[in-house]
């Protein structure tokens, strides 16, 4: 029979692919299961319960009490936790913009010259993202303190007037720590953009030198633009770390003086751990891991728009 | 950083997949809604079971218990350490027939996942807690450790310990209210206060003995300060209270004071000798008494400063210099007496509170064993080890020793005086960061000793609000 003969190739063709495609949705759900039961078991149910537990009062061992929004309400209005968020603004400061802005200047500097020795600068930069953070607060700690390296170096050079507590003054020891970050970031981005502009085409450059384009002009026609994805990369990691800023606080003053360097972190750990109050530190949590995911979602989408 | 010519858009790099936001959006909060069903109950509601009732029938024979193995967890390291150690072997060689296997976990770890080790069968049965509310409170409340009210009665612990030691061991069995009911823990043959170290050598070199009252003490600092010393070593980086509760012991009437600790709603802190203790703290430092950047210094650089000769006076913990043997004969401590009267109020509790677990299959035997924690024997051996003893009014302390005999005599005169009061930041969970933050508000002058007073009340009044 010459005519099943002459449309074999594409029934069996037919015949053979839909089995196959189905075949390889399921195989692939199959191996993917396990990481998803683990990812579910470790992020997802926690998560979920960090949400249920925000809406109880709960000392973590005995009966709970529904409060509904009490939780969410009370970090809003109470006038100690509202005040993080003003110095976690403060921190983003000095977390992430500072050391985008130094990244993208040292960035252009480097890359327009090629230097001798241009690695070391790089790793030497980068050094801090590398280090502990409590290893790089107690030196800070040290710095920082009353007769400290800081200080001497100021009194050294005749600006006593400018020595002071750092860390125990409460107008200046939001911003020493947060010179710490940037100290701590800077580097990072640096290296980052070091790496974004070098792929960027030697033809753009040309074609704006060729057009009588400064060095500023070029940075802001060529160099910015081509950057714009690890601009991404360092704003969303910059800014999602100063908002979960604990370790640098914690070791250096507590939250103090006074409240004024407290961080949502550290006032999460402080009602989790130091105080039965479980459903607030819940809250917290919750209201920081949305933030992360806003701020994260916003710049993806601002950074992918042409 | 590899890819950074790759043409894709960063999430599409790092995700693999190309996922819309509403679409992510949708799958978190799917994945929240399946978690949430999956613990639909409230939590906590899990320990139930035991009532609060103390069990009518106990046991004191120890020897006729046959082979028992408990399991200890503590918090004690070093000297404190080797303490416990030689307890355990006093009370084995007494009793044969019992095994006590020790853990030993760091302070804050034990702290913080106690609750969760005593909801596990195969947990401790004896453990050290901390008292107040955040610590031992809960658990008594989540009926997680025994109610030792019929052992109290076995082995007198009513008469035999200072009532005001016994009532920072007790809960009333509705848990509105710490200082009175039932016990929940006992306390041990050892005792941290708060009080005043000197340094001996310095006191000789200005030509002054030491202070036997606050009076006597500001004059020594009047006369250190003038001789070029400092005379409180001191620094508030991470918000020391040690100088405020210590003077404020000094002030306050030892009932209120106690009453207002254990949350009386009708005692308020300006009766408890709170606003005359910070405008004195405030005006030494005012005078220059403490170091020059006081603020600036944290708690463990003005313990080495202390220890390595700066100074003259600090308010410490005892055992909190971490003095060498030889450094004890070099320091001296004294409780002063009240301003008014001469009967001596000092902040001081056992360092730990020790309970039984209520999964514990051996509670009798546990019992004794916490008996045996607050005995002469027991005393000894901290003394032995130099460490500050309590409800031992026979130990032996060595003379070369200045600290620890200073020491000892101050908590062999609390006991007889029966002077105790608790740790301030019992009174409520978030107390010790309500006067910790306020006193560097009240250092940098931007809070006034009225306005310091009226943030503790409210602090504790907030707590006792939401008890109910």
């Amino acid at each position: 029979m010459p005519a099943p003969a002459q449309i074999r190739p594409a029934q069996a063709a037919v015949v053979r692919r839909r089995p196959l495609r189905r075949r390889t949705r399921w195989v692939g759900l199959a191996f993917a299961a396990l990481p998803l039961a683990v990812y579910a078991l470790v992020v997802l149910v926690p998560l979920g319960q960090s949400v249920q537990y925000s809406f109880f009062k709960w000392d973590g061992v005995s009966a709970s009490t529904w409060v509904g929004f009490d939780n969410y309400v009370s970090f809003v209005t109470d006038p100690v936790l509202r005040s993080t968020f003003g110095h976690v603004l403060v921190l983003i400061g000095f977390f992430a913009l500072l050391p985008i802005v130094l990244g993208l200047l040292s960035a252009a500097l480097l890359t327009r010259a090629k230097q001798p020795g241009m690695a070391v600068y790089r790793w030497i930069f980068f050094l801090p993202q590398v280090m502990t953070t409590v290893v790089i607060a107690l030196v800070f700690k040290r710095i920082y303190a009353p007769d400290g390296p800081l200080n001497q170096a100021l009194r050294a050079v005749g600006l006593d007037s400018f020595a002071k507590t750092w860390l125990g003054d409460f107008t200046w020891a939001l911003p020493a720590l947060g010179l710490i970050g940037t100290w701590v970031t800077f580097g990072f981005c640096m290296v980052l953009f070091i790496s974004g502009t070098s792929a960027i085409a030697p033809e753009l450059y040309e074609a704006a030198r060729m057009d009588g384009a400064g060095p500023v002009r070029e940075f802001f026609a060529v160099t910015l633009p081509g950057l714009r994805g690890q601009l991404a990369i360092a704003l969303t990691l910059t800014i999602t770390a100063s908002l979960r800023t604990f370790d640098l606080v914690w070791i250096t003053t507590h939250g103090g003086p006074g409240t004024s360097t407290l961080t949502p972190a550290v006032a999460l750990y402080k009602a989790a751990f130091q105080n039965p109050q479980i459903g607030l530190a819940a809250a917290i949590g919750v209201v920081m891991a949305l933030l992360c995911l806003v701020i994260a979602v916003v710049i993806t989408r601002v950074s992918e728009r042409d | 950083m590899s890819g950074v010519t790759d043409p894709r858009t960063w999430s599409e790099r790092h995700n693999g997949v190309k996922m819309s936001v509403p679409k992510a959006i949708a799958g978190v909060a799917a994945g929240l809604a399946l978690s949430l069903g999956l613990a639909a109950c409230s939590p906590g509601g899990g320990t139930t079971g035991k009532s609060d009732a103390a069990p009518s029938t106990v046991s004191t024979d120890i020897a006729g218990a046959g082979t028992v193995t408990l399991k200890l967890t503590d918090f004690w390291g070093a000297a404190e350490g080797e303490w416990i150690k030689n307890v355990i072997t006093g009370f084995q060689t007494k009793y044969p027939n019992v095994t006590i296997q020790r853990t030993t976990e760091d302070w804050g770890q034990l702290n913080s996942t106690l609750n969760l080790q005593l909801q596990d069968a195969g947990g401790p049965d004896i453990a050290t807690a901390n008292n107040g509310w955040q610590s031992l409170g809960t658990l008594a409340k989540g009926n997680l450790v025994r109610n030792l009210d019929a052992y109290a009665k076995a082995y007198n612990w009513d008469t035999e310990v200072p009532t005001t030691i016994a009532r920072q061991n007790k809960f009333s069995t509705d848990f509105k209210t710490m200082g009175s009911g039932s016990w929940f823990s006992t306390p041990m043959a050892r005792t941290s206060l708060i009080g005043l170290y000197y340094n001996a050598d310095k006191l000789k070199t200005l030509g002054i003995d030491p202070p036997q009252s606050l009076a006597e003490l500001e004059a020594a600092a009047v006369k250190a300060k003038a001789a070029g010393e400092v005379p409180f070593e001191y620094g508030s980086l991470d918000s020391s209270t040690t100088v405020l509760l210590g003077v404020q012991a000094l002030l306050a009437d030892k009932k209120k004071l106690n009453d207002y600790i254990y949350d009386d709603p009708s005692v308020k802190a300006a009766d408890v000798g709170m606003t005359e203790a910070i405008t004195l703290v405030k005006k030494w430092a005012d005078a220059g008494w403490f170091p020059k950047s006081f603020e600036g210094i944290d708690y463990q650089t003005a313990v080495a400063n202390y220890v390595g000769g700066k100074g003259v006076f600090r308010w410490e913990y005892t055992g909190s210099l971490g003095l060498s043997a030889a450094q004890q004969g070099h320091f001296g401590y004294v409780q002063l007496p009240q301003q008014s009267g001469s009967t001596t109020v000092g902040v001081g509790a056992a360092p730990g509170a020790m309970v039984i677990s209520s999964k514990s299959a051996h509670p009798d035997v546990a019992a004794a064993f916490l008996d045996y924690m607050m005995s002469p024997e027991a005393g000894q051996a901290a003394v032995d080890k130099g460490l500050v003893p309590a409800m031992s009014p026979d130990v032996k302390v060595p003379a070369t020793s200045l600290s620890l005999t200073g020491e000892s005599a101050a908590a062999a005169k609390l006991d007889s005086d029966d002077g105790y009061v608790p740790y301030f930041d019992w009174s409520s969970p978030t107390m010790l960061d309500t006067i910790g933050q306020n006193l560097q508000l009240v250092f940098a002058g931007k809070l006034t000793a009225d306005k310091f007073t009226a943030a503790v009340d409210k602090d504790r009044d907030a707590f006792l609000a939401q008890q109910g």
